[in-house]
């Protein structure tokens, strides 16, 4: 409860709409260079990694509400829970010191985008018939074809694209850390996570 | 906030009835026009390839029709047809809801209710945010092609881009998270003890009966789901 207390700080609190902007502004940015990556899940990682697992959970389930309140992505609502989790692990794996090295630390990327994709498979078979109108959709035709069920073409859509995904984006959350000023991460509440010092 | 309610219910229900209770509500609130534009944008690239890979990949059943090599199935197409039912309705709700519903009144409504009010700032703050951000964004984008960035091409070219063009928002964007932290706490953002608000809710009796009525359905809806799960 104290822990939980420390790390929802008023710099927490400013930093999660920022993280979820960053969602929602790069997802778009790589949706305009038309890549097969979705790297919707940056600002949760950030906040993950500097504020803790709870923090990170937060801004996940929040970043997908707030999606479809704004109208822009209707379903997002739907994957809450795997943002969400998505937040969790990150802040766990950050707890645990896997950040401090690079291997570790894309390691824990795959790790959590195969639990991103065995989550969301059920939700988007359920919801979609698996069909998500995106380039990867060809992906789902593939394993329907080989004659894997709508679950499990589902699924072998998202263990393809999920942990690549989940990769470039916990790299991308180091690169921008290595290059933050040591006094300015000094503000969070989980500063240890990444210069490495406890408190 | 009656509609945010509301929509607990329709997940469970029947797809095609409830969407016919969509367009009526979405009429009585003047939203129906735009309602159906976007609903159809938003629906076509799901419908379009969940046809197609639902009715060609099948493997089993009657067929319908053959195109060359691949056979259109039936089990396929009704399969695909309930689930474009299902988008359409859920995608249906949600516009309704992000039409008729101003956030600052749905989340005063939850506060009241107990919401912290610091989660009060983060839905409303993000909302602002977001769109200054995407304007941001996109003068990112200008900047680094006008010194010769290339953002088209081949697979390799365009993730070669993606860091020249995510890390200046990113870092531009986390700086400025320590200067709004001291605004705030210079503001008495973390005091405890309830605050005064400038938006008024007005609750009336009949929106109350209809929400409850709305709870007691969508519960029941559950229930019988789950028992016809149980007992099949």
């Amino acid at each position: 409860m104290d822990r939980i207390r420390r790390d929802f700080t008023t710099v927490t609190l400013v930093m999660i709409p920022v993280a979820i902007a960053i969602n929602i502004a790069v997802g778009q940015l790589v949706v305009a260079l038309k890549l097969p990556l979705y790297l919707d899940s940056i600002g949760t990682i950030l906040v993950a990694v500097l504020a803790g697992p709870l923090a990170g959970l937060v801004t996940g389930v929040l970043a997908n509400l707030i999606w479809t309140l704004t109208g822009l992505a209707p379903f997002a609502a739907a994957f809450a829970i795997v943002a969400g989790i998505i937040g969790l692990m990150a802040g766990l794996f950050a707890g645990w010191g896997w950040f401090r090295r690079l291997w570790l630390w894309l390691l824990a990327g795959v790790l959590t985008g195969i639990v991103a994709a065995l989550v969301s498979a059920p939700i988007s078979a359920y919801l979609f018939g698996g069909v998500m109108g995106s380039g990867q959709d060809f992906l789902v035709a593939f394993f329907r074809a080989t004659g894997a069920s709508v679950m499990q073409a589902t699924f072998g859509q998202g263990i393809v694209a999920d942990p690549l995904d989940k990769l470039v984006s916990f790299l991308l959350v180091w690169l921008t850390l290595r290059a933050l000023p040591k006094r300015f991460l000094q503000r969070f509440p989980r500063v240890e996570n990444v210069t490495g010092r406890p408190e | 906030m009656l509609l945010a309610l509301a929509f607990a219910v329709p997940w469970w229900a029947c797809a095609l009835t409830l969407f016919l209770l969509v367009f009526p509500l979405a009429a009585v609130a003047q939203v129906l026009g735009p309602l159906a534009r976007t609903l159809w944008k938003i629906v076509l690239p799901f419908a379009i390839p969940i046809l197609l890979i639902q009715g060609f990949f099948w493997g089993e059943g009657q067929v319908l029709f053959t195109l060359g090599p691949l056979s259109f199935y039936r089990a396929g197409l009704i399969f695909a047809a309930a689930s474009i039912a299902r988008i359409a309705m859920l995608g249906g709700c949600f516009l309704l809801l992000s039409m008729t519903t101003r956030v600052d009144m749905l989340m005063r409504a939850l506060v009241e209710r107990g919401l912290p009010s610091q989660a009060l700032y983060l839905v409303v703050t993000t909302l602002q945010l977001v769109p200054r951000f995407q304007a941001q964004a996109h003068r990112i984008q200008d900047a680094q092609r006008t010194r010769g960035l290339e953002t088209e091409g081949t697979l390799w070219r365009r993730a070669q881009a993606l860091v020249p063009l995510i890390g200046p928002l990113l870092l531009a964007s986390l700086m400025d998270v320590e200067e709004r932290a001291l605004a705030l706490e210079a503001r008495g953002f973390s005091r405890r003890g309830p605050r005064s608000s400038l938006v008024t809710l007005h609750d009336s009796a009949g929106q109350r009966w209809l929400r409850r009525f709305l709870w007691t359905l969508a519960v029941a809806l559950i229930l019988f789901r789950l028992f016809a799960w149980v007992t099949r």
